[in-house]
């Protein structure tokens, strides 16, 4: 009887708790949301009660802050380079799982260990040959440096998925005559799909959100969403309802995405994003 | 196309990629950190081993930019804030994590919504939380600077990012609410490793949950609490998204990392060879780390 109760406590306790954790992870995404639907002065006060407005999506497309432009930059950007890196990672990926290399394990090991170097060390030389070029600035330079963040993690996961497929049915294929590249196309692509959209979505979410790089290489034509956040700055200070209003359209299309992929996203972010 | 040319026609294209898009810019880093090179200044970069003659002649030193970073204070002290951000965030993260994993390792709709809620921190921008999190600690109107001021009444009213250790613990704040669902979740798989009957064996001994905890649940957690340590570890050490958004490194140097250092030197006073000298001292860590992740997670196979 005793013990009951005391697992009861427990129980309510362990609630409470979990309650808390999702509380303490729900407030400041509320918080941020909340800030685009209000107006300047509600900003600067605590109380839960406003008049919502639509009106800071409206401002924050129009000159001078001209959103759209970023939110173009951020999609084409993160777009390309996953366009850019996912096939190629596919061909990588189904050769590292399915036939034995010479250094093999010395290529895979260099390209996952790349995830690891700082990306301010990479940016430097980057950032010089762009000026050179007259690159700096453009959509296609960060794209270039997004691939080195993007392409080892894409090879990883993709080699995660592959490996997972069994053999088989590809054997029997080889045997009965079809070409390897038969194979790939006709078995595998259509068993690895769900993988790699997987990986595509995942490495999209890391090209998204990625800061360092964009706030280096460029400064006007090509600035992402990330770095747009700066912009809105006024001779009375920061303008908060309008850093909410485009954090909403930087974090809610992302959270759609996660979600999505929710199944494989610990697996998935175990190497990724390491820079 | 015979397969033994084909495998290696299909790593080749990501090989390239991945050696021009990384290699090439480690190797070009390392050479300009011999070298001196103020973009506002010069056209082109300056050997170091060469003497420089400016009116008179300089004796030719090829570690000048090493030297002059070992010696600068300022650099020092942004390795002191990198080092206490990334003890403070790997510690409290992981504990906090593995504190919730244990919570929400049992099944239940409550605890699988929850579980839901825990990828949405780790798939937002962190220059966005860095530049609201600053929004939530102004004095004045901040939800954070409101609550911990009627939580503990010596912070009411405190201007948190104007004093250097509650801006660090702001930063350290904004990263493990970024970082701590993340790793719940790769340990709440490491936990569905755990053999139940083990544990359950344990628990009919009479052995108290305490004890089951520490004899039986957590030697099996430690390869994945090892995995997310170092993983943490690896990102602390290049934090720098939130603190150029959040402080900007300030008060004063107070929350200057190694990565922001770096940045500084590199992009706000182009002083290109002393970066790639310093990004280097940065890279010697991490591939410390780095080797112990790799070892841990793919050569055991």
């Amino acid at each position: 009887m005793g013990n009951s109760i005391r697992k009861q406590v427990a129980d309510l306790f362990q609630f409470a708790l979990i309650l808390c954790a999702a509380v303490a992870i729900l407030v400041p995404i509320y918080w941020i949301a909340s800030g685009a639907f209000k107006q300047q002065v509600d900003v600067f006060q605590l109380k839960l009660l406003f008049t919502p407005t639509l009106a800071n999506f409206d401002e924050i497309f129009k000159s001078p802050y001209n959103l759209h432009e970023k939110l173009l930059n951020s999609t084409l950007v993160a777009g390309t380079t996953v366009i850019v890196a996912i096939p190629m990672a596919t061909m990588a990926a189904y050769s590292f799982s399915r036939f034995r290399l010479r250094f093999e394990r010395t290529m895979f090991l260099m390209i996952l260990s790349t995830q690891f170097v700082p990306a301010v060390v990479i940016v430097l030389p980057y950032f010089l040959l762009f000026r050179d070029l007259g690159l700096l600035d453009t959509r296609l330079a960060l794209v270039l440096v997004n691939l080195s963040l993007i392409l080892p993690f894409a090879i990883w996961m993709i080699k995660g998925f592959i490996d997972g497929i069994p053999l088989d049915t590809e054997e029997a294929a080889l045997v009965d005559g079809s070409s390897r590249l038969q194979v790939i196309w006709n078995i595998v692509l259509p068993m690895a799909l769900p993988g790699i959209l997987t990986a595509a979505i995942f490495c999209f979410i890391l090209a998204w959100n990625e800061f360092l790089f964009a706030v280096i290489i460029t400064n006007s034509k090509a600035v992402t969403m990330p770095v747009g956040l700066s912009l809105f700055h006024a001779e009375e200070g920061v303008l908060w309802h309008l850093i909410s209003a485009a954090g909403i359209l930087i974090m809610l299309p992302m959270f759609g995405l996660a979600m999505i992929i929710q199944k494989h996203f610990v697996q998935g972010m175990t190497l990724g994003a390491v820079r | 196309m015979r397969d033994r040319h084909l495998k290696y026609l299909f790593v080749l294209p990501a090989l390239v990629l991945v050696l021009v898009t990384s290699f090439w810019p480690l190797l070009q880093s390392f050479w300009l950190s011999f070298r001196e090179w103020k973009l506002s200044r010069a056209r082109e970069s300056r050997p170091l081993w060469e003497p420089e003659y400016d009116g008179w002649e300089t004796w030719p030193y090829l570690l000048e930019n090493y030297q002059r970073a070992l010696e600068d204070d300022l650099l020092w002290n942004s390795v002191q804030v990198t080092s206490t951000f990334m003890i403070s965030s790997v510690i409290v993260s992981v504990g906090l994590a593995l504190g919730l994993a244990l919570l929400l390792a049992r099944g239940g709709k409550f605890r699988l919504t929850v579980r839901t809620l825990l990828i949405l921190p780790f798939a937002m921008s962190p220059a966005l939380i860095g530049i609201s999190w600053r929004f939530m600690f102004q004095p004045d109107f901040g939800l954070f600077q409101a609550f911990f001021g009627a939580l503990v009444p010596g912070l009411a009213g405190v201007d948190w990012l104007g004093d250097p250790t509650l801006a660090l613990i702001a930063i350290v704040g904004s990263d493990v609410w970024h970082w701590t669902p993340y790793l719940t979740l790769v340990f709440i798989g490491g936990l569905a490793n755990v053999p139940r009957d083990a544990q359950e064996a344990a628990m009919i001994d009479g052995a108290s949950s305490w004890r089951v905890f520490v004899d039986v649940t957590l030697p099996a957690l430690i390869p994945v609490l090892a995995v997310g340590i170092i993983l943490k570890s690896i990102f602390s050490l290049k934090m720098f998204d939130q603190v150029y958004m959040l402080t900007n490194g300030g008060p004063g140097n107070a929350t200057q990392t190694l990565a922001h250092y770096i940045y500084f030197h590199g992009f706000k006073y182009y002083d290109m060879g002393y970066a790639s000298a310093v990004s280097y001292l940065l890279v010697i860590p991490m591939l410390g780390l780095t080797w112990l992740y790799m070892k841990l997670v793919f050569l055991k196979r």
